[in-house]
């Protein structure tokens, strides 16, 4: 692998813990150095634990430094889950044996075996999910602790499933264990990237197109459910964006768009900038795997190649993560992809379901209209 | 809270790695590049940390770190080669030196990073020992960091004019050592340290490392005295004691007593006379303690449980002014790190004023 400048996404590792970690009965412990529980700790904003393994462990094994956190850990009623990090992945140790009379999740994930998604989806697999025909409803999907629109997704998610008579089923991975091995046999999507596999797929949440498809296949599967209050809803939000998309356009030019994220976020920010803006998306730079758009993607990784494609492309708007933003200053600027910082965000935002898609055009045309004025003759 | 010691005997703390406590130095150095050996992870969490605390700090230069991106191909055969290509990437980019980074899996696996970088790549290329939990905490890192660019400070001299013109008998300065770069008040601090070393005539003649160029750190020799930031960089100091020969300070001023200490020290070392600068000191101190007079009795209780340190300068405060301590007292801020010199100790009284009579 070629060498990275400035490394935008984070290791397996922590893909793990933002998996494991949004299971309110599970107690996760990092198996490896301080800086490897620290990243994760600060980012998912959860509690977590670490072994903070050193030089001795390393050398005569670290059979007891595990035994010691497991001992402070019993007494609590979570299931604990230790994932392994890059050193101890290699040493070889049997930590299955070791902790042969502990009924721990144990996920080897190390940093070097791929990004966050490998490790999310590797955590995933360990804790095995099962399809239970008697589970009644759609199970939440993509609900993952590092998409920092993860809360504001499963809520406006929860919503529309309320607002449609249709119970929540398991949320992949927001729940209690027993729901994983207790799946209803159905699903919708919140964000691509993050998708557990579970059940049989409905479709995505992301823009109204998919909303409505994922409740026409609602309606198709569950005789009890009533999507039509969710259709209307979504018919009105969806004039009231288009209204308010036309008259920016009465008075300006459709913006120029680099977009960076996930390829799944980055797919609907293009889609609905097009569709409702006539936006010209310049470029789209993926976190992750590219996938099949109609808008090319190209997987950048280091933030040189963010810099290259903004100086290259020169968009008026950028969408991005706060890495992007910190090189593009003196353009507009949506937030899309973690991390978010400088701005205080206390209530959960979406960008799934009817809010997500209200809230994501707010944003974009209210940067439009702030650039627009800043770039008024003064007087 | 970066500075703490990795503890056994806990599983769930704050604290950063050896190799967070390097990068918080070699990044300063700002026409460098830092090259972390190792997977995009280890280098993806420092980033997105330092960014994150930079913005905090109001501080929009972003850190220039590359990493070797090694995989489990590299785990399994070894990752020289992988540093050897990068560090031929890199140096073609420009940068004045080069500082290379080790992480956990690399000690690990065995990767000899020393004959990697001894091959000439036309700019300096300096190794430092980080590998996380081998090399140990934060304050390791940051310490190793120091020691290793101090131990080549003759690489990044560029004429014999500059050495000269630096030479410690033609320098009255001092050298400020070790920073807290990671601090949110580390500008604030060491205008307070230039404020009592101004009353001396005493000037900086270098910050190492803060917003450093690679042409400035071979002044790093030619103080006449080392300041360091703390007590934990003794280590440092000593290096640069036998290396140099320079006498250092241990830590900036704390307290208000600690404040007036420290212009004794500077001015002894410096074999002048501090007696005036230590009474304009003092006159300062006390003028400004006449203005906290209105919380002069009030009870108090700290929000954290004093450490040594706090101990120390929090005592005295509450000795000047008065206060008392007791549990149904005002809940008042007390900093892990002291304040630092007479201001700082202000600005922690007007927090302390804010939480008495709010």
């Amino acid at each position: 692998m070629a060498e990275c400048n400035n490394p935008l996404w984070p290791c397996a590792m922590t893909g793990a813990a933002s998996c494991l970690a949004g299971f309110e009965d599970i107690t996760v412990v990092i198996h490896g150095s301080s800086g490897c529980y620290y990243y994760p700790t600060t980012l998912l904003h959860t509690p977590l634990r670490g072994t903070f393994i050193m030089e001795n462990e390393v050398i005569f094994g670290s059979d007891e430094r595990i035994r010691e956190v497991m001992d402070g850990l019993a007494g609590a009623k979570n299931r604990v889950a230790i994932i392994t990090t890059c050193v101890p992945a290699i040493l070889g140790e049997d930590i299955q044996s070791m902790l042969a009379s502990h009924d721990v999740i144990l996920v080897d994930s190390p940093g070097f075996s791929g990004d966050v998604e490998i490790g999310y989806k590797k955590a995933l697999e360990i804790l095995a999910p099962e399809v239970n025909p008697e589970t009644p409803g759609v199970n939440i999907d993509g609900v993952c602790l590092f998409d920092p629109f993860s809360r504001g997704n499963l809520l406006e998610v929860r919503r529309l499933l309320q607002l449609a008579s249709v119970p929540v089923g398991t949320v992949f991975c927001a729940d209690k264990l027993g729901g994983v091995k207790n799946a209803g046999a159905y699903t919708l999507g919140t964000n691509g990237n993050f998708a557990s596999g579970v059940g049989e797929s409905l479709g995505g949440m992301l823009g109204f197109g998919a909303i409505a498809e994922t409740f026409a296949a609602i309606d198709r599967r569950f005789d009890e459910a009533d999507v039509e209050p969710v259709l209307k809803e979504a018919g009105f939000e969806e004039e009231r964006v288009v209204r308010a998309c036309d008259k920016f356009l009465m008075k300006a030019d459709p913006p120029t768009v680099a977009i960076f994220g996930g390829s799944s976020y980055a797919a609907f920010a293009a889609g609905t900038l097009r569709r409702y803006l006539d936006a010209e998306i310049l470029c789209i730079g993926c976190r992750n795997e590219p996938a099949e758009t109609s808008i090319p993607m190209k997987q950048v990784t280091g933030l040189n190649e963010v810099k290259d494609l903004i100086r290259l492309h020169d968009p008026d708007l950028v969408l991005g993560s706060s890495f992007e933003h910190s090189v593009a200053r003196n353009r507009g600027f949506v937030a899309l992809t973690p991390p978010i910082r400088e701005n205080v965000r206390l209530a959960p935002r979406a960008i799934a379901g009817i809010a997500g898609t209200l809230f994501f055009v707010e944003d974009v045309l209210n940067e439009c209209m702030d650039a627009k004025k800043k770039n008024a003759p003064k007087d | 809270m970066m500075t703490l010691r990795p503890s056994l005997s806990n599983s769930c703390r704050q604290g950063g790695c050896t190799l967070t406590g390097a990068l918080s130095a070699t990044t300063h150095v700002r026409d460098a590049v830092t090259v972390v050996h190792g997977p995009k992870g280890c280098t993806h969490h420092n980033f997105s940390l330092f960014h994150a605390t930079n913005l905090d700090n109001d501080e929009l230069i972003l850190p220039d770190m590359f990493s070797t991106g090694l995989t489990d191909t590299e785990i399994i055969f070894g990752g020289e080669e992988t540093l050897r290509q990068t560090l031929d990437s890199v140096t073609r980019g420009g940068s004045a030196a080069v500082f290379v980074l080790s992480t956990c899996i690399v000690d690990t696996i065995g990767d000899d990073i020393h004959a990697v970088c001894d091959r000439d790549y036309g700019v300096p290329v300096i190794p430092i020992p980080t590998a996380g939990f081998l090399g140990g905490s934060f304050q390791d890192g940051l310490n190793n960091a120091l020691c290793a660019i101090a131990d080549k400070a003759g690489l990044f001299s560029r004429t014999e004019k500059e050495v000269v013109a630096f030479c410690p008998e033609n320098c009255n300065g001092v050298n400020i050592i070790g920073e807290k770069n990671l601090e949110f008040e580390v500008e604030e601090n060491y205008a307070e340290v230039t404020r009592l070393l101004d009353g001396l005539s005493i000037p900086v003649n270098s910050r190492f490392i803060r917003n450093s160029a690679v042409k400035d750190l071979f002044r790093i020799g030619t103080a006449r005295l080392n300041i360091l930031r703390d007590e934990e960089l003794r280590p440092v100091g000593e290096f640069l004691k036998k290396k140099f020969g320079t006498p250092y300070i241990v830590s900036y001023p704390s307290g208000l007593e600690g404040t007036i200490q420290f212009i004794r020290n500077v001015a002894d070392a410096f074999g002048i006379a501090g007696g005036h600068a230590v009474a304009r000191e003092q006159e300062m101190q006390e003028e400004m303690l006449a203005g906290f007079s209105d919380i002069s009795g009030a009870e108090i209780l700290f929000e954290t449980t004093p450490t040594r340190e706090s101990r120390l300068y929090s005592d005295e405060i509450i000795l000047h002014l008065g206060l008392r301590l007791g549990n149904r007292g005002c809940r008042v801020p007390l900093p892990f790190s002291p304040p630092v010199g007479s201001t700082g100790v202000r600005r922690l009284l007007h927090r302390w004023r804010c939480a008495i009579h709010g």
